[in-house]
């Protein structure tokens, strides 16, 4: 059967969360649920490296090169010379590739967390039971019980 | 008190603001909703006459629309310094002050991105911003700083919501349990679902991270650009290295100084107090003090460039600047900005807030006329004699001015009472 701990003190329930942990109870079995990051939790619990950076750097490096391209190959589709410039002029395309960056980067971080905190999660708009200010631990049950 | 209790006791101290409106804040909501009305009727008027009503003329075709323009994300920066760059220094005091800013920041970007629009004089013809072909398959020109503002305009309005929204996030889960019917159904919406498990405050903690490091670097980029729109060009006054940087800082403080004034009224009227102390204001009135004379310095090194550029048109100019037909606005602009923020070296008046109120009015004050003299006078008097002419707005152009300051602060009173005015998440994580 499901476990459930609600302790209102943040030290209580550090130390019931060590106590499971020390129990060998696995880490996929442990829910948490807190209003605030407590970061002892993720020492109790050891989380695996978080994968939001790999879309900030995917996203960051498409937008560099979309600016890139984008500047570059506009320009030579019509190889128009304006003030005596060069057709492909760097300088200038760096600003549109590093905004694209930027943009890129963020949006797709953003997306991202939404994807790897399966959010939005239609259950949670309005969520049965709210905890308030309460920390959670819910265990859920092993295959032997 | 007891931990849990004062968990609630922010949570209820911040909600407080959202409770049904009083007779004042009404006041104020009709004032400036009056003022943005008057912005879009004097812009239909223009629209309808022709660009004609206002005062731009030959020489001078850049006037206060520009200068708003300027202003308005001059003033969204300091919100993205306090949020993301304070953030990345781990600055405790800004988790008093970054949701104001932050509201600020994408507050002051909407009212910035309509003066290009009421600028084009053919307002309809907006999509020609964008970067599209025409019909004969030529594309825009790359090289033009008013495209790059396009770009860099456009993405820091989006990470700034994005940045803003994310904030929002856990503490709109808060306010969900606070309301009932259709309002909780509104914030479960606005909250995605958020609960505060473990996997979300992972992803949650490093998307925020990221977010800010993406921010970081538009607080130095985007009015660098909007800089560059002026010194790209050969205008005597305009064409100087040192504007970048000259306009980052000048951004910043005045955008601090919006802070100041927006965040003194609301943590008296609100009762935040506990939240947002003399310290942290006093933290505050230290960058402004910082970019102040940033800013001063920049003002003498622009002189002494000139001086130094044994060229006659850039000599001319800074003297025209300071003793010619605009004498009147570079010496409010000198009292304003250098001289009076001065003051702040003195440590009981960083610390009181009525005194740093009033002076954020004269910085506002200050840079906006700034602004207005960097664009005006060196249009006003380039290179050749015949060619020289004086600007003043004309009523229609002073209407939509005061109009932009109604939308922008009708939009943070509809934000006082709709979205939580500090972030109560964090409040509670350095409780």
């Amino acid at each position: 059967m499901e476990r459930r701990m609600i302790f209102q003190d943040r030290e209580e329930f550090l130390a019931a969360l060590r106590n499971l942990a020390r129990e060998g109870v696995p880490q996929e079995r442990i829910q948490v649920e807190t209003p605030f990051h407590v970061h002892e939790v993720d020492e109790i619990l050891p989380p695996k490296p978080a994968k939001v950076k790999n879309f900030a750097l995917v996203g960051a490096a498409s937008g560099t090169v979309t600016g890139f391209a984008f500047t570059i190959l506009t320009s030579l589709s019509w190889p128009l010379i304006v003030g005596g410039k060069p057709i492909i002029s760097l300088p200038p395309f760096v600003i549109i590739a590093f905004a694209l960056t930027i943009l890129f980067g963020a949006l797709s971080t953003f997306f991202g967390f939404l994807f790897l905190a399966r959010l939005p999660s239609v259950s949670g708009f309005v969520p049965k039971e709210e905890f308030g200010n309460a920390f959670v631990i819910t265990v859920e049950p092993g295959e032997t019980e | 008190m007891d931990k849990p209790d004062k968990l609630a006791q922010v949570e209820q101290d911040v909600l407080a603001a959202m409770k049904r409106p009083g007779i004042g804040y009404l006041a104020a909501l009709g004032c400036s909703a009056t003022l943005f009305l008057t912005l879009l009727g004097l812009w239909g008027y223009q629209m309808t006459t022709g660009m004609g009503v206002s005062g731009l003329m030959n020489p001078v075709g850049w006037g206060v629309y520009i200068t708003n323009f300027v202003f308005w994300v001059g003033i969204a920066h300091s919100g993205t310094l306090i949020s993301a760059v304070l953030f990345l220094f781990r600055a405790r005091f800004r988790s008093s002050f970054n949701r104001p800013a932050e509201a600020m920041t994408v507050f002051a970007l909407l009212v910035a991105g309509l003066f290009p629009l009421i600028h084009l004089g053919r307002t309809w013809k907006f999509y020609y911003l964008f970067p599209y072909p025409t019909q004969r398959m030529l594309w825009v020109n790359f090289r033009s700083p008013l495209i790059w503002d396009v770009f860099a305009v456009s993405t820091y309005l989006t990470v700034s919501v994005v940045f803003f929204y994310v904030g929002l996030i856990p503490d709109f889960a808060i306010a969900r349990r606070y309301k009932e019917g259709l309002a909780k159904r509104i914030y479960g919406v606005l909250s995605l679902g958020w609960t505060g498990t473990r996997r979300q405050w992972k992803n949650y903690n490093q998307l925020y991270l990221f977010l800010a490091a993406f921010a970081t670097p538009l607080v130095a980029s985007v009015h660098s650009v909007v800089s560059w729109d002026f010194a790209m060009s050969i205008i005597p006054g305009w064409h100087t290295t040192i504007f970048a940087p000259y306009f980052v800082a000048g951004a910043i403080f005045s955008g601090t100084a919006m802070v100041i004034t927006l965040v003194v009224p609301m943590r008296k009227i609100l009762g935040l107090d506990r939240y947002i102390t003399d310290d942290h204001f006093e933290s505050i009135a230290k960058i402004l003090l910082f970019t102040s004379l940033i800013v001063s310095y920049s003002y003498v090194v622009e002189f002494g460039l000139a001086a130094y550029s044994g060229n006659p048109f850039e000599m001319e100019q800074f003297r025209y600047r300071a003793l010619g037909d605009y004498t009147v606005m570079f010496w409010i602009m000198v009292v304003c900005n250098s001289l009076i923020p001065l003051t702040l070296f003195v440590r009981g008046l960083r610390r009181n807030v009525k005194y740093l109120f009033v002076l954020s009015l004269f910085v506002n004050v200050g840079m906006w006329v700034e602004r207005f003299v960097i664009i005006v006078s060196s249009l006003a008097r380039d290179f050749d004699p015949y060619a020289w002419g004086t600007y003043s707005p004309s009523f229609v152009e002073v209407g939509i001015t005061l109009g932009s300051f109604g939308l922008f602060f009708t939009a943070y009173l509809v934000f006082l009472k709709t979205l939580p005015v500090l972030s109560i998440t964090e409040i509670k994580e350095h409780l």
